[in-house]
């Protein structure tokens, strides 16, 4: 099945988003769309792939609901439609050179280290790397500030884990919406 | 709605707060009141509760360029379109104490206000009335005089009762959160039903903001509100002496004047200070108010200090309103009370916010360092038995903390403000104080793990100052620039001084003595 348009729009079934695929209008779950062969719009293959694993490391879960596919579409809409908590953080926008500087040099500190892209890394190479991303030691480093860029993808792998209805549900959290949104993302 | 082609009585720039406190003020008083909102209108439908979906509330107009090792924090702290920051506030609504209008005088730092506390405190008590306000006034020990709260305070539950207690077994008091939420039907508006989505907007009304107190009264009396319209200039009659319109951009991208007999600008704290240096002219070659060089300066932000707790009882924090349950203002009337430690100023804990698990101001981002399969485990405990509160710490102002004009323009040519901001080593000794303190308390109540999160800016101030005369200060006590008497500022750039507490209820008796001169 090849995608000949994607478009994010109604998230009616928890945890689905909806693709058009080969014309149709389908929903499928972040993993099922990419495993179908739907491309983000706006990271490349390779950046998507690591944010998804870096997003899961920090935050269990996230690859599943969707790190990758809801920071791939934030980017790709205009700012006044933009969710992603970047906005709060004193970057102004457009918001994707922050996060594929970011993305790269994890892959180029993961390749240095380990001659391994981050996404490849084994559980201990991986936090270890993740710890220094987090407290700024990573030397070679040539991203955005590390500390920060470790904390959005942390919260943007928060947002779509703990802060969607789904992720209210994980929590035994009331989601008690006054308007219940109509889709998780936009 | 078009925008007037004849002349109107006054314009007013700007559509939240303040900006509709004037229109709804000033059209009912019969004159003729068109506002122009540089945003788009906001629906009810818009006001989503998700915490990902707020994020559409905030600013998105021009960025501002923030330097300094304090950076106000614009985007989170300002709003855009009809309503303006005022329909995603939290709504904690104290007022300002006597001392905060007379730091000069009495302390020797700082600035003094135009007027003092006895001036303002008819317009606290209208206001209040007018928004509604719910609280318990007796409790509060430490309020300065003025009318009970027209409704009954704020629901409490675990959290506030464990924190309170906390409070109180180290010999201090709390009371209930002031807040312009509704605890019963009021004036039409429903009772708040204690979900903690205030941060998304309150699409029940049940909330006092522009959207549902100001604007239903202000389009009655036939004010008219013009959405995706951006100010670029306050015009000036040919001395330079008088505002005669402004200059806007529509969303078409075409320039129009609007001509007015008053103007009112309330664009918000770094809007107001960047329209008028960017109308300059010959007679104002320093932008428009600024003979005393003040124009800019003495920008402050409250520096906010979050604490937070895990406790043994389930507190099920994500109860309440997002501002809180409680309050303790239990130094606020002794600035000096902490210079020993080097610290300078006043402020208050707002105790036991609601927390949604994700958000800037929510459980995740609380402990940045936690990750893997510990976050699971710290979000489910934290869900069920986080304690929270809030310091707001006042900023005292400095000159050299101002917005100027940037080199770099927005998309119809207007030069970006920046704006600088250093809080004072008294305010960051304050601020360590506070921390101390909020999390004593914290093990006082009993909880078992406690922290703090990094000093973040709170509320934006300053900028365009009233004071006695042009030669300290752009605008006088009513607000009216001293150059240009009927152009009228509202909002918190008029505040000379921080205070400790939140600044929008400041705002609305500003606006309301404004309007009594106006009208
Ligand atoms: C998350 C959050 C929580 C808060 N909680 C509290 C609280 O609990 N208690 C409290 O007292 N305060 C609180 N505040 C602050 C409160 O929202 C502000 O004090 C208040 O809204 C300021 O009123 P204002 O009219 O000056 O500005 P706003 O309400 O922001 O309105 C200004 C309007 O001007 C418009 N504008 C800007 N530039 C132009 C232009 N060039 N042309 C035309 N229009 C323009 C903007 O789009 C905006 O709509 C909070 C703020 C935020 C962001
Ligand atoms: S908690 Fe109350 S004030 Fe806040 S959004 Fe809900 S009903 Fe409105």
């Amino acid at each position: 099945m090849k995608a000949t348009r994607r478009e994010i729009l109604y998230a009616g079934g928890i945890g689905l988003l909806s693709f058009t695929l080969g014309g149709a209008k389908v929903e499928l779950s972040p993993r099922d769309a990419r495993e179908a062969g739907v491309k983000p719009r706006v990271l490349l293959s390779n950046e998507e792939e690591t944010l998804a694993a870096l997003g899961d490391r920090i935050v269990p879960g996230s690859r599943e609901s969707g790190v990758s596919v809801y920071v791939d579409h934030q980017l790709a809409v205009s700012f006044e439609e933009c969710m992603l908590m970047i906005q709060y953080l004193g970057v102004a926008p457009p918001f994707t050179s922050f996060y594929r500087s970011g993305l790269s040099s994890v892959n180029s500190v993961a390749r240095a280290r380990h001659g391994q892209p981050f996404a490849e890394l084994t559980d201990a190479n991986a936090e270890a790397l993740i710890e220094d991303m987090a407290s700024e030691k990573l030397e070679d480093w040539e991203g955005p500030p590390q500390g920060l860029f470790y904390f959005v993808i942390r919260n943007d792998a928060c947002d779509v884990q703990y802060g969607t209805q789904e992720g209210f549900v994980r929590l035994n959290v009331p989601y008690a919406a006054h308007i219940l949104p109509p889709s998780e993302w936009g | 709605m078009t925008l007037p082609r004849e002349k109107v009585d006054v314009v007013i720039v700007g559509s939240g707060a303040a900006g509709a406190h004037f229109a709804a003020r000033l059209s009912q008083a019969g004159q003729r009141v068109a506002v122009l909102e540089a945003g788009p209108e906001i629906k009810t439908e818009q006001m989503v509760s998700s915490m990902l979906w707020a994020r559409r509330l905030k600013w998105k107009g021009a960025p501002v360029l923030e330097t300094g090792p304090e950076p106000v924090g614009y985007v989170f702290n300002a709003g855009w379109g009809v309503g303006g920051a005022s329909i995603h506030h939290y709504a904690v609504w104290p007022r300002m104490h006597e001392n905060d209008f007379r730091v000069r005088s009495l302390y020797g730092r700082g600035l003094d206000w135009p007027i003092s506390y006895a001036d303002l405190r008819p317009y606290y008590d209208r206001v209040q009335k007018e928004c509604g306000i719910s609280g318990d006034a007796k409790a509060e020990v430490w309020r300065p005089a003025g009318e009970p709260y027209p409704m009954g305070p704020v629901a409490s539950a675990n959290q506030g009762r464990i924190v309170g207690k906390g409070f109180e077994s180290l010999g201090m008091k709390v009371a209930p959160l002031p807040m312009a939420i509704a605890t019963r039907t009021y004036d039409g508006r429903p009772s708040c039903i204690w979900d903690g989505w205030c941060d998304a907007g309150c699409p029940t009304g049940a909330l006092s903001n522009a959207l549902s107190v100001h604007w239903p009264k202000a389009l009655a009396a036939g004010a008219t509100l013009h959405p995706n319209t951006q100010v670029v200039r306050v015009l000036t009659e040919s001395k330079g002496t008088r505002a005669s319109g402004v200059e806007v951009v529509t969303a078409k991208g075409e320039r129009v004047r609007i001509m007015a007999d008053a103007v009112v600008l309330a664009a918000n704290t770094i809007q107001n200070a960047r329209i008028l240096l960017a109308s300059e002219s010959s007679h104002h070659p320093h932008g428009l108010g600024n003979a005393s060089g003040t124009l800019g300066q003495f920008v402050t932000s409250h520096l906010a200090a979050p604490i937070f707790g895990l406790h043994p009882d389930k507190t099920n924090p994500w109860f309440g309103a997002f501002g809180g349950q409680f309050l303790n203002q239990e130094h606020y009337d002794q600035k000096e009370k902490f210079s020993g430690q080097g610290a300078f100023g006043s402020y208050q804990w707002m105790i036991a916010q609601a927390v949604k698990p994700n958000g800037l101001l929510g459980i995740a981002p609380s402990r940045p360092d936690i990750r893997g399969a510990a976050l699971k485990r710290f979000m489910e405990r934290s869900t069920e038995h986080m304690i929270t509160m809030t310091g707001v710490v006042e900023d005292l102002p400095i000159a050299e903390n101002r917005v100027t004009l940037s080199q770099q323009k927005d998309a119809w040519g207007v030069p970006l403000a920046t704006v600088q901001h250093a809080s004072s080593p008294e305010s960051l000794a304050l601020w360590k104080v506070a921390v101390d303190e909020g999390l004593r308390v914290f093990r006082a109540a009993g909880a078992d793990d406690v922290w703090n999160a990094p000093k973040a800016p709170m509320h934006i101030m300053g900028g365009t100052i009233m004071g006695k005369g042009a030669g300290d200060s752009v605008a006088n006590r009513y607000g009216a620039v001293h150059e240009v008497p009927n152009l009228v500022l509202g909002g918190a750039s008029l505040f000379p001084t921080s205070g400790g507490v939140n600044p929008t209820f400041t705002i609305h008796a500003l606006a309301s003595m404004a309007c009594d001169q106006l009208t």
